[in-house]
Order: structure tokens, then C-alpha cells, then sequence
């Protein structure tokens, strides 16, 4: 099945839809021969793969479309195999180190030597470089990322390296001056209207603008995500009314429901429902940073300003913790009882202030 | 004489008893085997003089060792499967191979021998040489050829040829000690079992001890499952000597000692016994050298008497005999589930008006063998059922947060020590109303992320989106859709 998401990205950097003005910088920026190591970086859905296959269709032509699906393997040095799935064209190899958790390290020095190594087979009338990408640089372990910079500087004469973030807080200084970076923020709401708009209108419906800016507010200024909810908004109902419904993403619900739990009952054993909660959530795969800002969204709304800015700070010290740890349950747990704590106590001076 | 092959040994035993025997007659040249020895008399505080039996310094445990196969400290049946084992072996020119794993001192070696000898087969031990000689004076090395090849005939002639001297008895190959070699390259030993697979003539048994640490572990790392299943390699694993066992050996000891030593060795109490069985772990070769060691006479006599002053106090408390009697045993060892017990029901003394931890975190930390972070993660798994105010778990909750951001920290030695340190300590003091209730302990989660496969969610081939993107946005969307689709698509083909 096609979504739309998919089927109207637009494919060459002129017709994207927002941030024109960096569209034409980047068109300058290929059109000379070379290019630096570059690295994208803007919240999820703001479409920064989307200019990056843009940028390749304007480097090699078409034919980065023909992508294909390749298992790599990799031998770590105490002898592990270890397997990562790539997609790649002629031109360029996409990969997602993280998968591969603690051993990314092996995985970017061995995949970037491979590639660096092997030339381009005509290279007359073509780049000389091939370009790799790799997705989520900012969750690659430090000892990746240190790799990453020596693999930089010694194949740079074969091939580019463009690396995907969410955020550049995680990558360390010598990585970022090494590459141009390339702030791709998050479209705003009337944009993200304005998309939707124009995709109804090539799928030949109406939408009422009521409706778009709606789902817009709901998508988080995630265009993916607005794509998404406004294609199930057709499949639930058409033509399109003002004030349908637009279904959320399951696992908010999911959060909102432990919220609900966290503030029904302030005991250990609430929490141990807690926590059987919260190792569903991350076990289904939903980023336990997201976690994160989803329980505090709803936590807050049932406090008082003072309490707010308390438990804001402790789920931000926590929130902390948990990129320098390993297990993020442990965090998530410890804020938690943080705040079934702080909730209980004010629970109980509202009581004795009644009497 | 014997001593002049003596002196040309390379390497002096360094406990040799009688040695000061020898070297005496030897410059005395006197048959008196009396000695006066002035440091043992003032010991002694006798006014005897002391007589020292030689003890031959090779039979010094040999005295001790199991003669029949009731004497075994091993479990009944675990020698009844290596009996029936040889029992099928031993007939004709059979060459299956039986390995052997278990805790060091749990008996595998002597099971074997004992065995053997009751099916008159002889063993034939490989040990494994240094494979480069003393230097000559002139610093030159002879190579004595590759330790897999030297191994695989020495298996093989030991396997298919008698002795002259000992009969036509069956035979058996035993080898305990592997060549370094085979851990570095595991096919050579592939290929050496293939050659033995088929030239060799006897059965042959390989002895390995577990240790704690998997990436030593030979039996692990050398027989794979693959390697076990090709070559029929029978896989028999002992457990540690059970305290029963240990303790009926030991008695069997103190029964030989009493009966034939007991010029040598002081007559052991029963509740020394009870101490060396305790602290000895299962490990019936430490247990019996401690024992010998506690009850030799004079050589250490203070020592023994204080231990047992110190049993006498403890046998009071009871339980405690085992962690307090580490003068002379190993250092004492904590299973994980027996730390988690200790962290998360903390027993507090009050000892003159202070209370006071009966295991104190220092101590159960030190006892701990296995990973700081496995430990954590049990002790997370289950703290909650033990608290009943918010308040404390807050506290503790918070601890192990700080413990686990410190155990990310690999690169520093100290941060996992203070890790372990933050979440034991912490976790024991911040309970202060605890629930007294039986709790099974559950093992940790395995937090193994399962994403959706772009397939499962009926995407077509789209490389743009992965992992977690495919999880918080597409999911809920594409079932929405997806089974409207299919809804339509169901009702078209029934049109």
C-alpha cells in the first residue's frame, strides 16, 4: 500500500514545500562539484531525509531511486557477528548503526572503509565520491563517534559522509566542525495546513481548513505524522467534516493511561503497574525520551505552578540521567516515585488545610 | 641415592617436609631418625622431644584420597552415569569420548581413576610439556615441534598400545590438562579428535573445570554443541560437593588421621570439621587441605587454637559460622539471589544503643563475584515489593538512578565499584518501614526492543522509515488504514 506520505514526497529540491530559501542554498551548494560532510539535523518529521534524497537526485540523477535492501555482516573484535540491514543505491549506502547497539563502533569504521575503498566503476561523468548516510548520529555510543571523525578525515577523498540527527547536543564538537551543518526545523503549523492542502488537492478531495489546521495542531509539527492522520481521517470518514475525529497515535494513549494511573493511587504497588506499563511502552520500541516528555505532559496538568516547575526540574535531571546511563526503565522509575512523592504530600496538606 | 637425582631438579618443592630430615642425615650421615628441633620444643612447650615422622612429600594428600568408590564425596548417581559409561566403553575397541565439567575440587578426576581401577583399565594421563627447553648456556632454544601434533600421538600411542609390563588390561586415555594451543585455534583441536575419531582404539575422557568467568571456560569455549554432536562427545556435569557429602569425607579423613597420624596431626573436633566443610564451598580438595593444615601439629599452633576459640563463640549464632571462617578457608562467595536477600531485607542489630547492620554493604559487596550491573538489575527487578510508603521508594528509586548512571561509566574501574556501593547501601537504609512478606525473586526483564517490520505493517518497500519512526507515527496510522483497505478490498471480491 501507498501512503501518501510516501507518495507525494516531493522529489526534487525546488518543489519542496517549506524552507525554500535552504532549498535553493543546498541546489548551490551541489552544483558545484564538491561538497563538504554534512550534517542534517531538526526534530522527527520535518522532512530532513527528504532533502537529502533530494540532494542526491540532484548530485547522481534518478538513479539513487533504485534503492535495494542488503544485509551487511560485521565481525566484532571479540569475535561477535554481528548483522545490519542497509539500503543503498549505486551512489550511496544508507545505514542505522544503532541497531546494532554497543557495537556501532565496528559497524561505521568497516562499512565507511568498504565503501571508501571500492571506486566508482565509470567515473567519467559522475561524482567521484560515493555518500554515505547514517542515520541517528546523535544516539551513537562516544567510542563510535570518535571513530566516525578519524573515518572522516581519511576517506574524504572517496566519499561524503551525511549524517541525520535529531538533535546536535549528543554529537561530540569534533564531529560537528567537521561537517556543515544543516538545521532543518520543524514546519510550523499554517505550513503543515498548507501541505495538507495541497495533497488533498492532488488526491482530489476538499478539505476544510478547519479540519487541516486541527490535525495540524495535533501532529506536534511532525508533517509525517499530519500526513498520516489526515489519510486515516479519509479512511475513517469522506467527504471530510469539520469536527471528525482524529485519532491519535496509540502509544499516547497508552501514556495518558499510566498518567491516569499515577495520579489515581501513590503506593509502591501502584508503581510496580507502573512500571509493567512503562516497559511495555519501550519494549514496543516507543523512544523512552518521548516517554519521557508524554508522562510529564500529562502529569502536569493536574498541578499547581509551583509544583510544576519542581517536577519539570526533576524530569529534566532525570531525563538527564538517562542518556548518561544505560537502562532508561530505571529513570523513568525513579521520576515516577519523584512525583507520586511530591503528589502525595501536597495531596495530604490539601486535606489538613480543609479541616 | 635419591636425594643426589634430588638436587638436580630444576625447581625445589618449596613445602617439602623432612627436607631438614634429609639435609640433617645427610651431613650427619646418621640413621638416627630422631630429630631435636629447639623451635618446635619451645613451640611445643614440651619437654619431649618432638619426633617427626617422614612424611613422603609425594603421598602427603594421597593419604587422604577416597580408596573405594563408597569413600567418593561425589553424589551417588553422578557416579553410577560415569560407570555406566565405562561399563559400555571399555568392551573391545571402542573410542567414544566423555567429557567431564564441573567446579573445581568436586571430585571429576578421582571418580575416573577409582572407576578404572574397579574395571582394571589403565589410565594413561596426558601433561602437557613445555614445549621449549631450558635454555643451554649458550642461550639456545630447542623447539620440540608443534603441541597439537605432539599431543595427537601421544593420545593415539597411548590409546592403541600396551605397556609390556602391565598385562593385556583395557585402557584408558585421560586428559585434563589441554595444550594452550587448542584455546587459540579450536580446529586443531577439531582435527586432532578427527584423526583420534579414526585411529584410536580407546576410550578417552577430557576433564575440565568451570570457573566463574565464561570466557575461560574451556569446556565452553572448545566443546561447542556442534563439537559434542559430531563427535558423540558424552557431556557428564558434576555439581559441587554436596555440605552432607563433604562432611562424611571429611569424617573419613579425621577417621584415618586418628587411626594412622596421629603422631602428625592433632585429632580433629567435630566442629572444626563443621567449620572447614562450611567454608569450604563444595570444594572437596580445599577442604581437605585446610583440614590437614588445622590439625597439623605444632607447625602453626596458635593459629588453630584461636579458630577454634572463635568457632566455640560462633556456634552460639549458628548460621554465621560460614562467612566468619575465612582465616583458613577461600574467601567467602555469595550467590546473586543470596545478595539480593541480604540488600532488600536488611536485619538490623541494635549494638549498644546503635543500631547496626548485620551485613554490612561493604561486606556484601565484597563477597560478590559476578557483574555490578547484573546485581543492579536484580535488586531494581525486585525492590518494590518490599516498600510500603511512596516516600522510600522515591528515595530508593533515586539511588538506583544514580547507581546506573554511574555503572554506565565502564571506562573507570571505581565507578562500577561505586555504582554497586550506592544501590546495595542505598537500597538497604532507605527502607525504613519495610513489608514482611515472603516475595519470590524475579530475574531481571531483557529489555530486547521489537520494532514493526515495515511488512507487518503492510508498508510496500519503503527504505525511508525505520525503527522508532515506524513506531510512533506510522503504526496506529497504518492499521487505520491498512484495514480499511482490506475491509474494501474483502468487500470487492465478494461483489
Amino acid at each position: 500500500m501507498s501512503l501518501w506520505v510516501d507518495k507525494h514526497r516531493p522529489r526534487d529540491l525546488m518543489k519542496l514545500d517549506f524552507h525554500k530559501d535552504q532549498a535553493i542554498r543546498l541546489k548551490n551548494l551541489v552544483q558545484q562539484s564538491d561538497f563538504p560532510h554534512l550534517l542534517v539535523y531538526g526534530p522527527s518529521g520535518a522532512g530532513k531525509k527528504t532533502r537529502i534524497m533530494c540532494l542526491l537526485r540532484e548530485l547522481y540523477g534518478s538513479g539513487v531511486e533504485r534503492l535495494r535492501q542488503e544485509t551487511m555482516n560485521f565481525t566484532t573484535p571479540s569475535n561477535k557477528k554481528i548483522e545490519i540491514m542497509t539500503v543503498s543505491s549505486n551512489y550511496h549506502i544508507e545505514v542505522n548503526p544503532t541497531d546494532v547497539g554497543i557495537h556501532d563502533r565496528v559497524v561505521i569504521m568497516d562499512l565507511v572503509k568498504n565503501i571508501a575503498q571500492t571506486h566508482q566503476i565509470d567515473s567519467s561523468g559522475q561524482r567521484e565520491f560515493k555518500v554515505v548516510i547514517l542515520n541517528e548520529v546523535d544516539d551513537l555510543t562516544k567510542d563510535a563517534q570518535h571513530a566516525l571523525r578519524r573515518t572522516m578525515e581519511k576517506y574524504v577523498a572517496t566519499c561524503r559522509l551525511i549524517l541525520i540527527a535529531n538533535s546536535i547536543s549528543r554529537v561530540i564538537p569534533a564531529i560537528k566542525s567537521r561537517c556543515l551543518t544543516i538545521r532543518v526545523p520543524a514546519p510550523t503549523e499554517s505550513e503543515i495546513a498548507s501541505v495538507l492542502h495541497i495533497v488533498c488537492k492532488k488526491e482530489g478531495l476538499s478539505l476544510p481548513s478547519d479540519l487541516a489546521i486541527r490535525i495540524a495542531k495535533c501532529a506536534d509539527r511532525n508533517l509525517r505524522r499530519a500526513l498520516l492522520m489526515c489519510e486515516a481521517c479519509k479512511v475513517q470518514q469522506y467527504p471530510f467534516t469539520a469536527d471528525q475525529k482524529v485519532s491519535e497515535p496509540d502509544w499516547q494513549l497508552f501514556i495518558r493511561d499510566t498518567a491516569s494511573m499515577i495520579l489515581s493511587e501513590q503506593s509502591p504497588k501502584k508503581l510496580g503497574d507502573v512500571r509493567q506499563k512503562l516497559y511495555e511502552l519501550i519494549i514496543h520500541g516507543v523512544p523512552p525520551d518521548m516517554i519521557f516528555a508524554g508522562l510529564l505532559k500529562e502529569l502536569v496538568l493536574n498541578c499547581d505552578m509551583s509544583m510544576k516547575s519542581k517536577i519539570a526540574s526533576y524530569a529534566a535531571k532525570y531525563e538527564h540521567r538517562m542518556r548518561l546511563g544505560n537502562k532508561p526503565i530505571f529513570h523513568l522509575e525513579a521520576f515516577v516515585a519523584k512525583f507520586m512523592a511530591i503528589y502525595k504530600k501536597s495531596l495530604e496538606e490539601c486535606i489538613g488545610d480543609m479541616f | 641415592m635419591s636425594h643426589t637425582k634430588k638436587e638436580n631438579k630444576w625447581f625445589k618443592p618449596m613445602f617439602e617436609f623432612g627436607e631438614d630430615l634429609l639435609t640433617e642425615s645427610k651431613t650427619n650421615n646418621n640413621d638416627n631418625p630422631l630429630l631435636q628441633s629447639p623451635v618446635k620444643n619451645t613451640i611445643n612447650g614440651n619437654e619431649k622431644p618432638f619426633k617427626i615422622q617422614n612424611i613422603n612429600h609425594k603421598s602427603l594428600m594421597k593419604n587422604f584420597d577416597p580408596k573405594t568408590i563408597e569413600d567418593l564425596a561425589v553424589h551417588n548417581k553422578k557416579v553410577q552415569e560415569v560407570d555406566d559409561w565405562l561399563k559400555v566403553v571399555c568392551v573391545g575397541n571402542n573410542n567414544d569420548m566423555l567429557l567431564l565439567t564441573g567446579p573445581v575440587g568436586c571430585g571429576k578426576t578421582i571418580t575416573i581413576r577409582l572407576l578404572a581401577e574397579k574395571y582394571n583399565i589403565k589410565v594413561t594421563e596426558w601433561i602437557t610439556p613445555i614445549d621449549i627447553d631450558i635454555p643451554t648456556e649458550y642461550g639456545e632454544f630447542e623447539y620440540n615441534g608443534k603441541q597439537s601434533t605432539q599431543f595427537l600421538s601421544f593420545v593415539l600411542k597411548a590409546a592403541n598400545f600396551t605397556s609390556l609390563l602391565d598385562g593385556n588390561s583395557e585402557k584408558l586415555v585421560l586428559v585434563e590438562d589441554l595444550p594452550n594451543t587448542f584455546t587459540r585455534t579450536p580446529s586443531e583441536f577439531t582435527e586432532v579428535l578427527q584423526q583420534y575419531k579414526l585411529r584410536g582404539k580407546s576410550p578417552i575422557v577430557f576433564i575440565c573445570s568451570e570457573s566463574h568467568t565464561d570466557n575461560k571456560n574451556s569446556a565452553i569455549n572448545l566443546f561447542t554443541p556442534t563439537l559434542k554432536e559430531q563427535f558423540g562427545i558424552q557431556h557428564i556435569t558434576f555439581n559441587g560437593v554436596s555440605p552432607t557429602g563433604l562432611k562424611a569425607a571429611l569424617k573419613r579423613v579425621a577417621g584415618i588421621i586418628s587411626k594412622k597420624y596421629a603422631d602428625v596431626y592433632n585429632i580433629p573436633k567435630v566442629d572444626l570439621i563443621e567449620c572447614v566443610s562450611n567454608s569450604s564451598a563444595g570444594d572437596i580438595r580445599s577442604a581437605v587441605l585446610n583440614l590437614h593444615f588445622a590439625c597439623l601439629k605444632g607447625s602453626n599452633y596458635n593459629l588453630e587454637t584461636s579458630i577454634i576459640e572463635k568457632d566455640q563463640k560462633l556456634t552460639k549464632k549458628r548460621k554465621t559460622t560460614s562467612s566468619k571462617f575465612t582465616s583458613l578457608g577461600k574467601d567467602q562467595t555469595v550467590s546473586i539471589l543470596h545478595g539480593v536477600g541480604r540488600v532488600l531485607n536488611p536485619k538490623v542489630i541494635l549494638e549498644n544503643g546503635r543500631k547496626k547492620l548485620t551485613h554490612s554493604p561493604d561486606e556484601i559487596i565484597e563477597q560478590f563475584t559476578s557483574q555490578p550491573t547484573s546485581f543492579v538489575n536484580f535488586i531494581a527487578e525486585n525492590y518494590l515489593p518490599h516498600f510500603s510508603i511512596v516516600e522510600h521508594v522515591d528515595k530508593a528509586a533515586s539511588l538506583l538512578s544514580d547507581a546506573d548512571f554511574l555503572l554506565a561509566e565502564w571506562r573507570e574501574k571505581m565507578c562500577q565499584e561505586y555504582g554497586l556501593y550506592i544501590s546495595t547501601a542505598g537500597l538497604m537504609l532507605a527502607n525504613e518501614a519495610p513489608v514482611s512478606a515472603w516475595n519470590p525473586v524475579r530475574g531481571p526483564k531483557t529489555m530486547k526492543i521489537q520494532y514493526p517490520s515495515p511488512y507487518e505493517l503492510h508498508l510496500e518497500d519503503n527504505y525511508f522509515c525505520k525503527g522508532k519512526v515506524l513506531v510512533t507515527d506510522y503504526e496506529t496510522y497504518c492499521k487505520i488504514i491498512g484495514d480499511k483497505k482490506t475491509n474494501e478490498i474483502n468487500s470487492v471480491y465478494t461483489l
